[in-house]
């Protein structure tokens, strides 16, 4: 299938998905806004009404490292179980297996525009300044994307040969969403050397620490790191890429059978 | 019948496939789906495949049409030539309107939008579904969907068409159309592979006949002798069942 196909399926496959998903809705696409909205709403209650944190700058602290986990985790989730969701359509037609899980990707980033503009306007809205680091942004998404397409193609095979993977795949979003540093300031820690280690082993933590940086304190994430994880992940995304090639009817038998 | 100058589209040799169902059911949990199975297809031709439920066919359509690989054996497809799988029910999203899942379906088969939206208008006439066409699939009666699937399935052009089971719903009025639209297809230059328990529909549009049995070919050749031998092993079956 030439490339152009390809995009052109992944993009049509990921609106139509949103079209469905919208008319399945009774609130529809307001909910793109609405979910968001209501995490504030939640983490208001839960840390500053009950737990009154006294932390300076907690909610957009929050906000920022918990709106951007959700791209991550939400899409490696849903992409994960693609090509199974998908077996209807794999039984009937021969195409690439990668297509569900990037068409899964896809839609996840339309409603996700939504949610960065609401954090944005969000950010703004405290009175943080908008900067000319806000650049920095875009080869921060760039980055992140290709960790979410990278980690969306493994979990898509593993939960294809095995369903089994998919409740551990939620685990492990759950064990990421604790180890990434999204409701305690991983730089808050007392020993340096422990913040850089957790920013050097866990490249989520690192991305997300990354919009922080950005958005709340003006300042650029370090460039040459930021480009070795998309590096390495960009790495991980071809490999993955070759293998499902060429294990395409094993999926599909997988897909089908088990 | 038998005309070797005609040019092969597609070859199986000795095709076995089996797969691991990972469950200890029988024989460590592997189920063997078709053995030994062997055929050649020719340009123009209409190949008939009868045989009883779970005995292989869709799995022998889905190695056809390249979804699937065969565990021992090679399924050779002449190159430059496409084949496409019809099936109905499953594929449909059913929270979009039948027009969604038409234009989807079309690209899906190697379609660019432009021509699929063009396909959309004679879908929609051909189909008889009316304004349900822009409904969404889940209101559809299984009646509907089948004239969906068997539309949308009719006006995408392939070299090789494998029908499953695709011709035995829908209401008379319907099905008379579509056995007499899918009789244009077969006289033209149109191969087709064709499943179907509707051993009348084989006989009218079908050269020759596979009969399948627990994954094995029982006999090939040409319809009328083929039907007269499995309807009378069927009847025997029954007989002796009695």
């Amino acid at each position: 299938m030439p490339l152009s196909q390809y995009l052109r399926l992944m993009n049509v496959m990921a609106r139509m998905a949103l079209r469905a998903d919208a008319a399945r809705l009774f609130l529809g696409y307001i909910w793109w806004v609405l979910e968001p909205l209501l995490w504030v709403a939640v983490f208001y209650v839960v840390f500053v009404v009950i737990l009154g944190t006294r932390q300076e700058d907690f909610l957009p602290f929050l906000m920022v490292g918990k709106l951007a986990f959700v791209w991550f985790s939400k899409s490696v989730t849903q992409a994960s179980n693609a090509i199974v969701t998908g077996r209807g359509l794999v039984g009937k037609i021969a195409v690439p297996k990668t297509l569900f899980p990037m068409a899964a990707v896809q839609e996840s980033i339309y409603r996700q525009a939504a949610v960065f503009a609401l954090m944005f306007s969000y950010v703004l809205f405290e009175g943080f300044a908008l900067t000319a680091n806000w650049f920095y942004l875009v080869p921060l998404m760039v980055v992140n994307y290709i960790m979410v397409i990278s980690c969306a193609l493994v979990g898509a095979c593993l939960v294809c040969i095995a369903r089994d993977f998919a409740p551990l795949i939620g685990l492990f979003m759950m064990f990421l969403m604790f180890t990434s540093g999204i409701f305690w300031d991983v730089r808050s820690l007392d020993d340096p050397e422990k913040i850089h280690m957790i920013l050097t082993a866990n490249p989520l933590a690192f991305v997300l620490d990354g919009y922080r940086q950005i958005l709340l304190h003006a300042t650029p994430p370090d460039m040459v790191h930021l480009i070795s994880i998309g590096a390495g992940f960009g790495a991980l995304f071809c490999l993955m890429v070759l293998i499902m090639r060429k294990g395409d009817k094993y999926l599909a038998l997988k897909a089908l059978t088990a | 019948m038998m005309d070797d100058n005609r040019a092969i589209m597609l070859e199986m040799d000795s095709v076995y496939l089996s797969y691991h169902s990972g469950k200890k059911t029988f024989d460590d949990g592997t189920h063997h789906v078709l053995h030994d199975v062997s055929l050649r297809l020719y340009e123009g031709e209409s190949l008939g495949v009868i045989g009883r439920n779970g005995v292989g066919k869709t799995t022998m359509l889905r190695l056809m049409a390249g979804i699937l690989a065969p565990t021992g054996g090679a399924v050779d497809l002449t190159p430059g030539k496409s084949a496409s799988l019809l099936t109905l029910g499953l594929g449909f999203k059913q929270d979009l309107s039948g027009r969604d899942n038409a234009l989807l379906s079309a690209m899906l088969q190697g379609s660019t939008r432009k021509q699929a939206e063009a396909f959309l208008d004679e879908i929609h006439e051909f189909s008889d579904l009316g304004d349900s066409f822009f409904l969404p699939v889940k209101t559809y009666s299984s009646g509907m969907r089948a004239r969906l699937a068997f539309t949308t399935a009719l006006m995408t052009h392939v070299d090789i068409l494998l029908i499953d089971e695709i011709l035995s719903v829908g209401d008379a009025h319907f099905r008379g159309k579509a056995l007499s639209a899918m009789k244009n297809r077969i006289t033209g230059d149109q191969t087709v592979v064709f499943v179907s328990h509707i051993l009348e529909q084989v006989k009218q549009l079908c050269d020759r006949v596979l009969w399948l049995d627990r994954g094995r070919i029982v006999a090939l050749g040409g319809a009328q002798e083929v039907i007269e031998s499995y309807t009378t092993a069927v009847n025997k079956e029954r007989e002796v069942a009695q």
